[in-house]
């Protein structure tokens, strides 16, 4: 039996992974596969609790953020494409309207 | 321990992939990595016992959302970015550092602490004998987290509105342009 703390620690890896790319890369696209990375990484967390404690509620809460992952992605992308439109690119630098 | 040794294999495997979604060039490629994550990440769950998680793994993410992305990818017809050197602002800067800095609390607090509440109701032999993951799953999605469920699918609709019309050609900026 692997310890929890494996799992723990291989889904702290990809979430930092996750986070590295949604602040530092560029490219819209690239930031929202950087969420879904982050998404993944808590999923990892929730099934190997669910495991950890015999509790199924995790497996569950699965579920309702894969829900979330294929909203936020299907709206997301909308938004890329309407952006694409509007400037010709995907670059984040292109976005300063809310910038303060 | 051919148990340890498939999740150590599949475990650098991931971290592999995750490393290179984040910092390769073109987006395609990234996006074949992230399938390979996910699919890693599915075996991941198979071997935690979570079967039914593990199908809807492959069949959603890898099959539905990176299909959405590599969509998007080829609409746009994006090629490699450009060689820019990397610029680090503060602001992200810090929320890196906050970030890493919450990882370790948790962590030191998850190495120090005891594990609750082991030896809950549904262990893999309990899973086993009452019908399977996915039965079992269904009979507690259905039944203690009914409200919920109503509520993404009310979610879901939301996102395809919401897709339609952000997605939709604006006549009037057409016009314009």
């Amino acid at each position: 039996m692997i310890s929890i703390n494996h799992y723990l620690a291989l889904a702290t890896v990809m979430f930092l992974c996750g986070t590295l790319g949604v602040l530092f890369r560029r490219n819209l696209l690239l930031v929202l596969m950087s969420v879904e990375l982050m998404l993944n990484a808590v999923n990892l967390v929730f099934v190997a609790g669910s495991r950890l404690v015999n509790n199924l509620d995790g497996q569950i809460m699965v579920f309702f953020i894969v829900t979330v992952a294929a909203c936020e992605a299907g709206v997301g992308l909308a938004m890329v494409i309407a952006l694409y439109r509007r400037y010709g690119t995907v670059e984040t630098s292109f976005l300063r309207m809310l910038r303060g | 321990m051919s148990q340890e040794l498939m999740f150590y294999a599949t475990a650098f495997l991931i971290t592999v992939c995750s490393v290179m979604v984040v910092t390769n060039r073109n987006p395609v490629v990234s996006a074949i990595y992230l399938v390979g994550d996910l699919f890693l990440l599915a075996a991941v769950f198979a071997s935690l016992d979570a079967h039914f998680v593990a199908a809807i793994q492959v069949l959603v993410y890898a099959g539905a959302i990176v299909v959405l992305f590599m969509f998007v990818i080829m609409l746009l017809n994006l090629g490699p970015e450009g060689k820019a050197h990397l610029r680090i602002p503060a602001p992200e800067l810090a929320v890196l550092v906050l970030t890493i800095i919450g990882f370790t609390t948790i962590g030191t607090l998850l190495l120090t602490g005891q594990a609750p509440g082991v030896g809950g109701e549904w262990s893999p032999e309990a899973i086993q004998t009452n019908g399977g993951n996915t039965f079992t799953i269904a009979m507690v999605l259905f039944t203690k987290f009914i409200w919920p469920f109503e509520i993404s699918s009310i979610l879901i609709l939301l996102a395809v509105i919401a897709a339609i019309v952000i997605a939709k050609k604006d006549k009037k900026q057409v016009v314009h342009d």
